[in-house]
C-alpha cells in the first residue's frame, strides 16, 4: 500500500522546460488519471518516475522513500512497473516468455543455480511459465502462449506489455495510453482489468489522451498543458473546466 | 635529437588525421563504423602505385588517382555494403559485420593481384631534397605531407560549412528524416560523403606508401587500428579532434620507438585508448550526439 | 570408415576448437554485449596453459583449470570498466585489449618467446578431450540459456530500456556475460595449446576477432545451435573450397556480408523461427477442424 507524491517536479531539455514543478499524488488502491494535448509532457512525467530521465527539480516520494535519486532498476524492483507508449515488446520472443519476463523482480534462484542449470533453476522457471499461463487465461491469450508476440495484433501486443506489468506485482503501475489505436469494446475490457487490480490496493497512473476513457475510469484526475498542471479534480469538475476545454480545443 | 623526432611524428600524425578523417567524416553522418576503411585506403595507394608503374605518372597525378580511386572503391563498398542495411534500419551493428565481411573482400583480391609480394614507387617519384633548419633534418617530402594533409583538411572543413553540398551533409547528419522532408537527396549525400571519405583515404595510402616505401595488401590494417585510438581520442564524428588526436598518437608512437621500444609502441597506443574510453569516452572534443550514444537512455 | 575419420580429426579438432571460441563470443552477444575479447581471452588461456607445463612442469589439468580461472578473471575486470559503454564504444574497447595482448605476447620474449611462440608443448588433448569440453559448455550454455540469466540477458540485448524497467541489472549481467567469454575462450585457448604442439602470438589477433565474429554472426546469436552452426560451416568451408585456394577469405567475406544483409539472424535463428511458425500454423489448422467438426 504506498502512494506515489511528485512534488514541483521539473525536467529542462537544452534549458526549455519540458516539465515545469507539477505536483501529483496517486493514492494506493485508486486510479489516478493524468491528461492533456500532445507534447503536453506526460511521457516526460513517466520516465521521470520510471529513473529513465534524470529529474531537474523536485522530489518523488513512493509511500515513506524518497526515490527521486533512484535509478531504474532499483525503481522497479522496488514495485513500480510501466508500460509503454509505442509498444516495446521482444518481438521474436514468444506470448509467454514476454510474460515471464515481467517475474525477474520475483525470481529467487541464486546466480549459481542459474549458471548450473540446477533443478532449483528449472523449477523457478516451470513455475513462471504456470504463474504466467493464469494471467493469460485472465487476458483470453492461452491459444497464442507460443506464439511470436512480434507476429500478433497491435491489440494483443498492448495486452501482452500489460500482462508483464502486472506480473511485475506492482504497487505503482503507470499506464502510458494503454488503450491507443483499441476500439471501445476492447478498451472497456482492460477497464475492468484495470478497476481489478486497483481494488487489490495498486497505485495505477493512467496517462491518457482518450478522455472518455479516463473520465469513465479515474478517481481523481490531473490536467497537464505545456508542461503545466492547469487543472485538477473529480473527472466532472475537471471535464466542465473551462482551462481545460480550451486547452484540448485550442483556443 | 627530440625534435627530429617530433618533426617526424607530426608527419605521420598528419597522415593519421587524413585516414581518420574519412573514418570519422561516415561516422559523424551515418554512425557506421566503416572496418573496411583500411582496405579502402589500401587500394587507393594501389589505384596511385600502378598509375606510376603502368603510366609513368609524376607524383601530383599519383595523388590524384589514389584519391578518386579511392573515392570510388569507397562509393561500391557504400552500395554494396551499407546500403542494403540502411534501407532496412539495420543497427549499428549489421553495418560493422558487413564492413569486416567487404574488407576480406577487398584484400583478398590485392593480395591475389600482388601474389602477396611488397611494391614500391620509383625511387624518383619524389626528388630527395633536405633541408638543414636549426640543426634539423627536413625533408621536402616532408613539408609537402604536411602541407597537403592541412590543405585536404581546410578544404574539408570548407566543403562541410561553407557549400550548399556540405550543409546537405550535415543535415543528414543531423537527421536523416528531417533531411527528406527538406527535400535532400540521401542518395546524393551519400555518395558525396564515401567518394570523399574514400579520397582521403587514397591520399594518404599513397603518402604513405611514399614515405615508408613499401605498397602491400596488408598496409591498411595498423592505419584502421590506429584511426580507432585516434578518433576515440579526438572524439568520435570530430573532425578538428580527429586531426589533433592523429597528431598525438603520431607523435606518442614516434617518440616511444625512438626512445622506448619498438614493441612497446602498440601496447602504448592501445593502452590509451583504453584509458580514454573509460575515463572520457566522448574524447577530447567530442559532442554531445556521442556522449547520447554512450548513455542511451 | 577409420580411416576417413582419421584424415579428418585435425579438422574435427579445429571445428570443435572454433566452437568453444563461437561459444564464448555468442554468450556476450545474446547479453547484448558488442565484445570482441574472444581473442585476447583464448590468447591469455592459450600462454596460461602453455607457460605451467613447459615452464613448472605442471600436469596439464592444472592448466586448463587455471586457464579457466584467469580468463573468467580477465573477462571480470574488464567487464567492471567497461559498464558505462555500449556498442561501438565496447567494441573498440575490447579491440583494443586484443591489441594490448598481442603486443604483451609479442613483446614479454622472457615469459612469452615473443614472435617465435612456445613450442613442444606436449600433446595431452585431443579429440575426445575436445569433445568433452565442447559437451560440457554445451550443457552450460543451454541451462543458462533457459534460467533467469538468459532471460534476462535477452531482454537486455533486444531492449535495455525494457529491461531495466523490469528491475533487470543490465551491469550484473553484462558482468556474468564478460565473465563467461573470459572462461570459455579461457579454456578453448588452453585446449589448443595442449592439442597443437606450439603457440604463436598472431595466431590471436585481429584474423581470430573476425573469425569468430563471423561463426556468431553467421550461425545466429539466439539459440546455442547458432555459435555451433557457425563454427561447423566456417570450419568446413575452407576444406570444401580447397581447388579455390585463392579465393576461400573471398568466399568467407563474402558469406559474412550476404548473411548479415539477408539473414540478419544467422542460419540456426531462422531456421529455428521458421520451424515454430510452421508448428503453430500446423496446430491452428487443428484446431480449426476440430471446431468445423
Amino acid at each position: 500500500m504506498k502512494a506515489l507524491v511528485l512534488e514541483d517536479l521539473a525536467r529542462n531539455f537544452g534549458g526549455l522546460p519540458a516539465v515545469d514543478g507539477i505536483r501529483l499524488e496517486a493514492p494506493a488502491g485508486r486510479i489516478t488519471g493524468l491528461i492533456g494535448p500532445n507534447g503536453a509532457g506526460k511521457t516526460t512525467v513517466v520516465n521521470m518516475i520510471t529513473g529513465l530521465l534524470k529529474v531537474t527539480r523536485g522530489r518523488i516520494k513512493f509511500g515513506d522513500d524518497d526515490v527521486t535519486e533512484a535509478d531504474a532498476t532499483q525503481l522497479a524492483r522496488i514495485g513500480i512497473a510501466r508500460t509503454f507508449q509505442n509498444i516495446r515488446l521482444i518481438s521474436d520472443a514468444t506470448v509467454l516468455e514476454n510474460v515471464v519476463a515481467g517475474f525477474h523482480r520475483h525470481e529467487t534462484t541464486g546466480t549459481f543455480a542459474n549458471l548450473f542449470g540446477l533443478p532449483s533453476a528449472q523449477r523457478e522457471r516451470r513455475a513462471l511459465e504456470d504463474k504466467a499461463m493464469i494471467l493469460l487465461e485472465q487476458f483470453g491469450m492461452t491459444g497464442l502462449a507460443r506464439h511470436p508476440a512480434g507476429g500478433l495484433s497491435y491489440g494483443h501486443q498492448r495486452r501482452i506489455e500489460m500482462m508483464r506489468a502486472l506480473a511485475m506485482d506492482p504497487a505503482l503501475l503507470l499506464l502510458d495510453e494503454p488503450v491507443a489505436g483499441m476500439n471501445d469494446s476492447e478498451a472497456h475490457s482492460l477497464a475492468d482489468i484495470f478497476r481489478n487490480v486497483a481494488r487489490r490496493g495498486v497505485a495505477i497512473l493512467l496517462i491518457e489522451h482518450n478522455m472518455r476513457f479516463v473520465m469513465s475510469l479515474c478517481d481523481h484526475i490531473y490536467v497537464l498543458a505545456s508542461g503545466r498542471l492547469i487543472a485538477e479534480g473529480t473527472p466532472d469538475a475537471v471535464g466542465r473546466d473551462p482551462r481545460v476545454i480550451e486547452a484540448y480545443l485550442g483556443a | 635529437m627530440l625534435m627530429q623526432q617530433l618533426l617526424n611524428g607530426v608527419v605521420v600524425g598528419s597522415v593519421y588525421g587524413l585516414f581518420a578523417l574519412g573514418f570519422t567524416l561516415i561516422f559523424g553522418v551515418n554512425h557506421i563504423m566503416n572496418m573496411a576503411h583500411g582496405a579502402v585506403f589500401m587500394w587507393g595507394a594501389f589505384a596511385g602505385l600502378y598509375a606510376v608503374i603502368l603510366f609513368d605518372v609524376p607524383f601530383p597525378i599519383a595523388l590524384l588517382i589514389g584519391a578518386v580511386g579511392g573515392g570510388m572503391v569507397s562509393v561500391v563498398l557504400d552500395w554494396v555494403a551499407f546500403r542494403p542495411l540502411r534501407k532496412r534500419g539495420a543497427p549499428e551493428f549489421s553495418s560493422i559485420v558487413s564492413s569486416i565481411g567487404a574488407s576480406l573482400i577487398m584484400l583478398s583480391l590485392a593480395q591475389q593481384l600482388t601474389a602477396t609480394r611488397v611494391m614500391r614507387f620509383p625511387f624518383d617519384i619524389f626528388p630527395i631534397v633536405v633541408f638543414n633548419f636549426m640543426g634539423l633534418r627536413i625533408q621536402l617530402l616532408q613539408l609537402i605531407i604536411v602541407g597537403i594533409v592541412f590543405l585536404m583538411v581546410i578544404g574539408l572543413l570548407y566543403y562541410l560549412y561553407r557549400t550548399k553540398y556540405g550543409r546537405h551533409i550535415r543535415s543528414v547528419a543531423f537527421s536523416e528524416q528531417t533531411s527528406k522532408l527538406l527535400g535532400i537527396n540521401p542518395f546524393a549525400v551519400n555518395f558525396q560523403l564515401f567518394f570523399l571519405s574514400g579520397a582521403l583515404a587514397g591520399i594518404a595510402g599513397v603518402l604513405i606508401g611514399i614515405v615508408f616505401n613499401s605498397v602491400h595488401f596488408m598496409m591498411g590494417e595498423p592505419l584502421l587500428l590506429r584511426a580507432f585510438v585516434v578518433i576515440i581520442l579526438g572524439g568520435l564524428g570530430s573532425i578538428p579532434g580527429a586531426l589533433i588526436a592523429g597528431l598525438l598518437i603520431g607523435i606518442i608512437q614516434t617518440l616511444t620507438v625512438a626512445y622506448i621500444s619498438a614493441g612497446m609502441a602498440d601496447a602504448l597506443v592501445f593502452s590509451l585508448l583504453f584509458l580514454v574510453l573509460l575515463v572520457r569516452p566522448t574524447g577530447l572534443l567530442g559532442n554531445s550526439g556521442a556522449v547520447a550514444r554512450v548513455t542511451r537512455i | 570408415m577409420m580411416s576417413f575419420f582419421h584424415s579428418y580429426t585435425p579438422l574435427f579438432e579445429l571445428a570443435l576448437f572454433n566452437t568453444l571460441l563461437a561459444f564464448s563470443q555468442y554468450v556476450v552477444l545474446r547479453a547484448g554485449v558488442f565484445s570482441l575479447g574472444t581473442a585476447a581471452f583464448a590468447a591469455i588461456g592459450a600462454y596460461v596453459a602453455a607457460i605451467v607445463v613447459t615452464t613448472y612442469g605442471l600436469p596439464f589439468w592444472i592448466g586448463i583449470v587455471l586457464a579457466i580461472a584467469i580468463g573468467a578473471m580477465v573477462g571480470a575486470l574488464v567487464a567492471i570498466p567497461l559498464a558505462r559503454l555500449r556498442g561501438v564504444f565496447q567494441a573498440l574497447a575490447t579491440l583494443a585489449l586484443v591489441q594490448i595482448v598481442l603486443s604483451i605476447t609479442l613483446n614479454w620474449v622472457d615469459v612469452t618467446n615473443g614472435a617465435l611462440g612456445i613450442n613442444s608443448i606436449p600433446k595431452t588433448v585431443g579429440l575426445v578431450g575436445l569433445l568433452i569440453a565442447v559437451a560440457i559448455v554445451t550443457y552450460f550454455m543451454a541451462a543458462i540459456g533457459s534460467s533467469s540469466i538468459g532471460r534476462a540477458f535477452d531482454v537486455i540485448r533486444e531492449d535495455e530500456t525494457v529491461a531495466v524497467s523490469l528491475g533487470i541489472s543490465v551491469v550484473k549481467h553484462h558482468f556474468i556475460a564478460f565473465v563467461l567469454s573470459g572462461a570459455i575462450a579461457g579454456l578453448a585457448g588452453a585446449l589448443h595449446s595442449y592439442n597443437s604442439y606450439s603457440i604463436t602470438p598472431n595466431e590471436y589477433g585481429f584474423n581470430m576477432l573476425v573469425i569468430v565474429l563471423a561463426m556468431v554472426v553467421l550461425g545466429g546469436r539466439v539459440s546455442i545451435w547458432g555459435p555451433i552452426v557457425g563454427a561447423v560451416i566456417l570450419t568446413v568451408l575452407p576444406e570444401l573450397l580447397r581447388g579455390f585456394q585463392e579465393y576461400r577469405t573471398v568466399v568467407q567475406g563474402a558469406l559474412l556480408m550476404a548473411s548479415i544483409i539477408y539473414l540478419p539472424r544467422g542460419v540456426a535463428d531462422t531456421l529455428i523461427g521458421a520451424y515454430r511458425r510452421r508448428r503453430i500454423a500446423e496446430e491452428t489448422s487443428r484446431m480449426r477442424e476440430t471446431v468445423t467438426a
